[in-house]
């Protein structure tokens, strides 16, 4: 049986509106192994990105439980936090939140400095995350001289160039194109297989869920599916 | 630390124009506070040194009733030092008297000294080449005053032991060019020797002036100015000018900080994903804080880099080359030479610097705390929490 990573238990989050409160994610029991490929789909506000955030350790449950990697979420502190990200999770965002002043390579590197790898091991590790996402020409590129893709791709080479155990993707097609939006799922698929890496998506985009081995639907903040699937496409 | 030095000037350096503004305002800051400190240095050291050179050399042994700031004293205060007590001591005998000048008439002092003394830098000894009757030494600017020149011949009326006044024709021997206003305005130099026959006050002064080897010893009737207690007048009016210039200094650094935290309050609110980034890739909220504030304080270092690099010239140009201020000073009451060498030590330039980046570093904290209250969603977000 493959390692549990991530688990929720009896997962509540609400938040202050107002005077009263919203419930954006209401008992949500849920489990994902090892090298899994899943989505979290549904509905804008139903609480997809907010979970992701939770399991991300950026937020925290206002009840329950979410245990990632061993971890209980609610346990750790702004340090111990920062330390499960840094070493063990890569974020990929839909607006790819690459940091404007830097080169691509520099963009992908700044995770291993935060990690404070050697030089030399930076340079390897950067040029060959470039390389799986083909774009090791580019490196002197400043993020303003790419395209939407190659703006993807740098964001998916500095989630996995610190070969992290959980990579969370928060709609991360939404701002693409059909022809990049395969392009990158490809990538995320192959990198999935190859390192063994589990991704977490946060999609509503169909050609995303063409790729996933799992679907789990909220509504409402509720699980209302949560299904084993056979991915239209493979790689 | 290090990897926030490195993010902080990436960042600045991006930021481009932004920050050469940032840059501009406080390397001005640091050029005018480095500059007029410069001056400042350079006014209270050659004060002290030409007041050593030609007026004060190491103390002044006062007679007991002279009190430079009152001229009732000046009349009576005279005496000889006991015998042996005189080493290391040169005579200067000053009493007052008039000079008409093209008939008008100049209340003035007259102050006798050796021929022969070494002690400060008045050129008496060119007396011993005049003719004259009584030759007479006097400084450009009472030359100027009086309107008097090389050779001229004019009426001196003084008191004698007695009270008694007498009058005479002097005769200006030579013109003394000096940075000492208080050693030439409103007075005249004569020979120690023709002083005491004109007054008949033999072997008495008013004070004496010491040279280095000079012990200090209480002699009755008679106290001891040391340098110190000498200039206490003028470095009280230097260290008056410095807290004036104080207020400058706050208002151009208040702008220039102004500037900075006006920058880093709108980075604040306009980098929220780039900070929700950063904690997203594995950055403590205290180490997004930290690239903050060495941010601002890396705008003082480009500062002290740009104001050194367009100040230098300046700065080299004036130190060497002096900076006239003409006579405009003298009216003022404080000693001040004509030409004043600004003087910028290490000590000044690290000193500006230091309180420049201390400051910019504080400013920049203060919005940069926002930091450490945010939510790192709605950061990356971009919504302001």
């Amino acid at each position: 049986m493959s390692e549990k990573i991530i688990i929720t238990e009896n997962l509540v989050k609400r938040f202050p509106v107002g005077d009263g409160e919203f419930t954006a994610l209401n008992n949500i029991n849920l489990s994902f192994e090892k090298g899994e490929f899943s989505g979290i789909i549904g509905p804008s506000g139903s609480g997809k990105t907010t979970l992701l955030n939770i399991i991300g350790s950026l937020d925290s449950p206002t009840e329950g439980s979410a245990t990632v990697l061993g971890h209980r979420i609610s346990d750790l502190s702004h340090k111990e936090s920062a330390f499960l990200r840094n070493m063990h999770i890569g974020f990929i965002f839909q607006v790819y939140n690459l940091l404007p002043v830097y080169t691509v390579f520099e963009n992908v590197e700044f995770a291993l400095i935060l990690q404070k790898r050697s030089a030399t091991e930076r340079k390897k590790a950067v040029m060959q995350a470039l390389e799986w996402v083909g774009l090791e020409n580019m490196a002197d590129k400043k993020p303003s001289k790419l395209s939407g893709g190659e703006g993807q791709r740098v964001a998916i080479a500095r989630a996995m160039v610190k070969r992290p155990e959980l990579v969370l993707a928060d709609e991360p097609t939404a701002n693409l194109d059909a022809k990049n939006a395969h392009a990158i799922l490809k990538t995320m698929k192959t990198l999935n297989k190859e390192l063994n890496t589990t991704f977490l998506f946060s999609t509503h985009d169909e050609k995303v869920m063409d790729y996933l081995n799992r679907l789990v639907r909220l509504e409402d903040g509720e699980v209302d599916k949560d299904d084993i699937v056979q991915p239209k496409y493979m790689v | 630390m290090k990897m926030a030095l490195q993010m902080a000037f990436k960042n600045l350096i991006g930021a481009g124009l932004r920050t050469w503004l940032n840059v501009s305002v406080l390397s001005f800051c640091f050029i005018v506070i480095v500059f007029y400190n410069g001056f400042l240095n350079g006014w209270q050291k050659q004060g002290r040194l030409d007041a050593m050179n030609w007026e004060f050399a190491q103390g002044q042994l006062y007679h007991a009733d002279y009190d430079p700031y009152d001229v009732f004293t000046i009349q009576d205060a005279h005496g000889s030092l006991p015998e042996g007590e005189s080493q290391h001591l040169t005579p200067v005998l000053i009493q007052q008297a008039t000079l008409y000048p093209n008939g008008r008439m100049n209340p003035i002092l007259i102050k006798g000294i050796p021929l022969d003394q070494k002690v400060i830098n008045l050129p008496i000894d060119l007396l011993a080449k005049s003719t004259a009757d009584i030759p007479v030494f006097i400084g450009k600017r009472m030359a100027e005053s009086a309107k008097l020149s090389e050779g001229d011949q004019v009426l001196l009326r003084w008191r004698d032991q007695y009270g008694t006044y007498d009058a005479a024709n002097i005769t200006i021997a030579g013109i003394f060019d000096t940075e000492v206003a208080t050693i030439d305005q409103g007075q005249i130099w004569l020979t120690l020797d023709k002083l005491w026959k004109m007054t008949g006050l033999t072997d008495e002064a008013t004070l004496y002036i010491a040279d280095s080897q000079y012990q200090p010893q209480p002699i009755s009737g008679w106290n001891f100015q040391s340098l110190n207690s000498l200039l206490k007048d003028f470095e009280s009016a230097v260290q008056a000018e410095r807290i004036g210039s104080m207020v400058i200094y706050l208002v151009l650094l208040g702008i220039g900080l102004l500037a900075i935290f006006d920058t880093q309050v709108l980075s604040v609110f306009r980098r929220q994903r780039e900070i929700g980034t950063y904690i997203a890739l594995g950055m403590t909220k205290n180490q997004v804080l930290k690239i903050f504030t060495v941010e601002g304080g890396m705008y003082s270092i480009f500062a002290g880099i740009v104001g050194m690099v367009i100040g230098a010239p300046l700065f080299y140009y004036t130190a060497t080359q002096g900076i006239n201020i003409g006579s405009s000073a003298e009216g003022m009451g404080v000693r001040m030479a004509n030409i004043i060498y600004p003087a910028f030590g290490p000590g000044l330039v690290t000193g500006t610097l230091l309180v420049l980046v201390f400051s910019a570093k504080l400013v920049s904290f203060l919005p940069a705390r926002k930091i450490s209250k945010m939510n790192p969603v709605n950061a990356l977000k971009g919504k302001l929490s």
